[in-house]
């Protein structure tokens, strides 16, 4: 049995897929491509696949994975075609390796996120997102599973960060906690502009890496 | 696809996954390369219409002709109808993500009496003119199929077209009369004319209608060349009928998330209550062949792992043993499980059940309809409560532990008693269950029994029937709550409310055009769902309107009436309904097709099980 680590693009349509859905598109085209796979064993057989980290709804990925296991010898590249061939276009198999790190080793991610407003003058916006990010400090709310609304400072994470002005507003490229300790969402951003500014905002989020604790990108 | 107006509010609401398109087979194509831009329209939300066998099999249907880009349009759920009206968004198709304010027709099914809010509010959303004498040019012909087009007259001032019956020969036909009928710049009125000489369409516009002073119908006038009785139409052989190689697979969950096959249209058994029953007459099978072709075929080219073999009754299908052992010589293989939805209690064999080991055994879900033998007899539900308690134990024997009974109230004929009979068949179940020797050890049995209030509709032999009303139904309800006695039986019933107004519309005339105008009005929509559903918001449109409701739901209508759906010809005759109702009052049953014919008036399409060798006279 092989451990083989699948590398996709998500984007386009395929950005409004939740990870719940995410996961039977992929098993249904692993099942239409046929490529040799294992399953679970137990009660509710099914294939397995699982995904390191998964990305939250609306964002585009410009590296996901996905891991699986081969029960037979079968080529990477030929894995990387056949599912293509069983996916949406939104969704694109541009590599396959075996897997180097651990799935729990990720720490970090990237992101790329484009801000734009209705509300203010793009150059405006950008000042706004200037003057709020370098803020002492950003405490907003924040859903959690266990505990519900609580407060945090998102300050504390955002020392890896650089924004950009451009013609719809600003960009920001920002790398934050991800993974299973700690996840900084970058939309608690979004939510601390229209909390201190009052206006609306739009991210158009894209996740650009992942990076274990040392900041070595993921493999 | 989706615009950049659209983008901007996708993550403002709930499931984004429903607007945007983009799955596994959807097809696009270049809007300078067609002659007739379609939106096929589903009245309710893309989980519900991306789960309809219909939608599916002409959507591939009509791409397959060059000339031809049919997109698929959904109701948006409440809250991005909200956004879109606020952002002035028009509704728009999935595959080219345009709005469908100028596609050259704008079509839908009509599944549902609920949905026809939904079908106003969607022309509103697109920025269409609701009315079809306010369309004037030849373009935007809104048009409309489906089981609920059997009595199209509530919708007729809102659709040019209806097409009556199955709709793979006549759409195309239509479509290819506009198409010629636009090349030569002719007038909507033209294509119209000319269309309603096409078997099975059916033009509202060119029919006059009189009333009675007591609201009834006086006459119902064919204009010009229009034909005085509008025929449905039908396929007459299943296995040279268009079946799609290929489904758009959703990319979020929907109800229906398998592939299909349709094994037979129609039902040979005739219970009384049931329209499907009549207006797909006569039975038609598709060869074993056939069938196991299509399902591999699909199963190969969409990735799923589930295949249900689909029909009004699967169990009723001649060569279902010969059918699952050929399926299995793939599918065991391929990892793919096969469900056969709608069986009776009587199709339930063990020779079944061990073909398709892979069922999950979650629950079973059976029919009896009514609770008494008598009552049972009068709808011609010919299942025994013998069966039905076999049956039970033969599934807990085999595992199971909970069973779904369905029924329904306000039958024609019913007692109080047969109410009760209701609540004393779960309870023989659940004493079956403890009975079974081999039942699963440590368990408890659960019993569900649910009750839908009866809707009488038009082509069966209680489409005279006044509809209980309300509170009767309510108290039927409530009769039947206090005459369970166990933990172990559950009782779900629906609102009698819906049911009161899906009867008003189901057997309703021209006159509620009036209603439907003022509830898309009032943005009226999504009454299927408990959501948005008022009872008392309708009643006082009604009352508004000046229209009683109760004159299409609750009156009891004479024999020789004109009804307003007299005028379609769905091959079940008058005569066969009317003597099957008066067997109905006589508490006698009729025997299925296959053991005798009735005479319904189905044999004149020369198809299907009427011409099937019946085997007791071999």
């Amino acid at each position: 049995m092989k451990n083989v680590r699948i590398w996709f693009k998500k984007d386009n349509e395929c950005r409004y897929i939740s990870h719940l859905d995410l996961n039977r598109i992929m098993l249904r085209a692993l099942h239409k491509s046929r490529i040799p796979i294992w399953f679970t064993e137990g009660y509710n057989i099914h294939p397995y696949a699982t995904f390191p980290l998964p990305l939250s709804l609306g964002f585009r990925g410009e590296k996901e994975c996905m891991d699986i296991r081969l029960i037979e010898d079968y080529d990477f590249s030929r894995i990387k075609t056949d599912l293509n061939d069983c996916l949406p276009d939104g969704i694109i198999i541009y590599d396959v390796t075996e897997p180097v790190m651990k799935a729990k080793e990720i720490a970090f991610a990237s992101f790329t996120i484009r801000i734009t407003s209705e509300d203010v003058m793009p150059n405006t916006l950008y000042d706004i997102c200037s003057e709020l990010l370098n803020k002492d400090e950003i405490p907003v709310e924040k859903k959690t599973k266990k505990k519900g609304i609580r407060e945090i400072d998102i300050k504390q994470y955002l020392d890896k960060f650089k924004l950009e002005r451009n013609i719809g507003g600003a960009v920001l490229n920002v790398t934050l906690p991800a993974g299973s300790v700690t996840n900084i969402n970058p939309t608690l951003i979004q939510k601390a502009i229209e909390r201190y500014y009052g206006i609306e905002v739009h991210f158009d989020v894209t996740k650009t890496d992942m990076y274990d604790k040392n900041l070595k990108s993921f493999e | 696809m989706y615009s950049k107006e659209v983008e901007k509010i996708l993550l403002k609401v709930q499931k984004p996954g429903r607007y945007v398109g983009g799955e596994l087979n959807s097809v696009i194509k270049d809007k300078k390369d067609v002659d007739v831009r379609f939106a096929f329209c589903f009245p309710d939300t893309y989980e519900i219409g991306m789960s309809h066998l219909g939608m599916k099999i002409l959507y591939s249907l009509f791409n397959e002709k060059p000339y031809i880009w049919c997109e698929r349009v959904f109701a948006p759920w409440i809250d991005m109808e909200e956004i879109m009206r606020e952002k002035n968004i028009p509704l728009y198709a999935l595959e080219s993500g345009e709005a469908i304010t100028d596609f050259d027709f704008i079509a839908f099914t009509l599944q549902y009496e609920l949905s026809y809010t939904n079908v106003l509010n969607m022309l509103k959303l697109a920025n269409i003119p609701i009315k079809s004498k306010d369309r004037q040019s030849l373009g935007q012909i809104v048009v409309a199929g489906g089981p609920c087009a059997c009595n199209p007259e509530p919708l007729a001032e809102f659709i040019d077209i209806f097409f009556i019956g199955e709709g793979e020969e006549v759409d195309l036909e239509v479509l290819e009369l506009y198409r010629k009928f636009k090349a030569e710049n002719k007038t909507k009125a033209d294509f119209l004319e000319a269309a309603a000489q096409i078997k099975g369409v059916y033009v509202p516009s060119l029919y006059d209608v009189e009333y009675n002073d007591d609201g009834t119908l006086k006459s119902f006038t064919p204009k010009g060349s229009a034909p005085a009785k509008v025929e449905k139409r039908l396929m007459s052989n299943m296995d040279e009928s268009y079946y799609p190689e290929n489904f758009v697979v959703p990319n979020i969950e929907v109800v229906h998330d398998r592939a299909v096959s349709e094994i037979f249209r129609g039902c040979i058994r005739g219970c009384r209550f049931c329209q499907a029953g009549f207006l797909y007459r006569p039975v038609r099978e598709k060869s074993v062949d056939k069938i196991n072709q299509e399902c591999k075929t699909l199963c190969d080219n969409t990735g799923y792992d589930e295949v249900s073999l689909s029909s009004l009754s699967s169990s009723d299908y001649t060569k279902i043993i010969p059918l699952l052992e050929k399926m299995s010589t793939w599918s065991i293989e391929d990892k793919v499980s096969i469900s056969l939805p709608s069986l009776r209690v009587d199709g339930f064999s063990d020779d079944i059940l061990n073909k398709l080991k892979s069922v999950r055994k979650s629950g079973l879900t059976f029919a009896p309809e009514a609770g008494t033998q008598r009552l049972r007899d009068v709808i011609n539900k010919n299942v025994f409560e013998d069966e039905l308690l076999e049956t039970c134990s033969k599934a807990f024997n085999g595992g199971y532990t909970k069973v779904k009974l369905y029924f329904m109230i306000g039958l024609p004929t019913e007692t109080l008693e047969d109410v009760e009979g209701i609540a004393a068949l779960a309870q023989k179940v659940v004493d079956a269950y403890y009975a079974c020797e081999n039942k699963p050890k440590g368990k408890s049995v659960t019993v569900t029994i649910s009750t839908a209030s009866f809707v009488p509709k038009p082509f069966t032999p209680f489409q005279w029937y006044g509809q209980n009303p309300r509170n009767t139904l309510m108290e039927k309800q409530y009769h039947l709550k206090e005459h369970i006695t166990t933990k172990k039986v559950n009782y779900n019933y629906h609102d009698a409310g819906t049911s009161f107004l899906e009867a008003v519309f189901a057997r309703g005339d021209r006159k509620l055009s009036v209603i439907l105008e003022k509830a898309c009005e009032k943005n009226f929509h999504f009454d299927g769902w408990n959501d948005c559903f008022d009872i008392d918001e309708w009643i006082k449109l009604f009352e508004e309107c000046d229209i009683d409701p109760c004159f299409y739901a609750n009156r009891e209508r004479e024999l020789d009436e004109l009804l307003p759906w007299d005028f379609l010809d769905y091959g079940v005759s008058k005569e066969f309904l009317i003597k099957e109702r008066e067997k109905a009052y006589n508490n006698t049953v009729t025997p299925h097709c296959r053991l005798k014919c009735s005479n319904c008036g189905a044999a004149k399409y020369k198809t299907g099980v009427c011409y099937e060798k019946r085997q007791n006279l071999v």
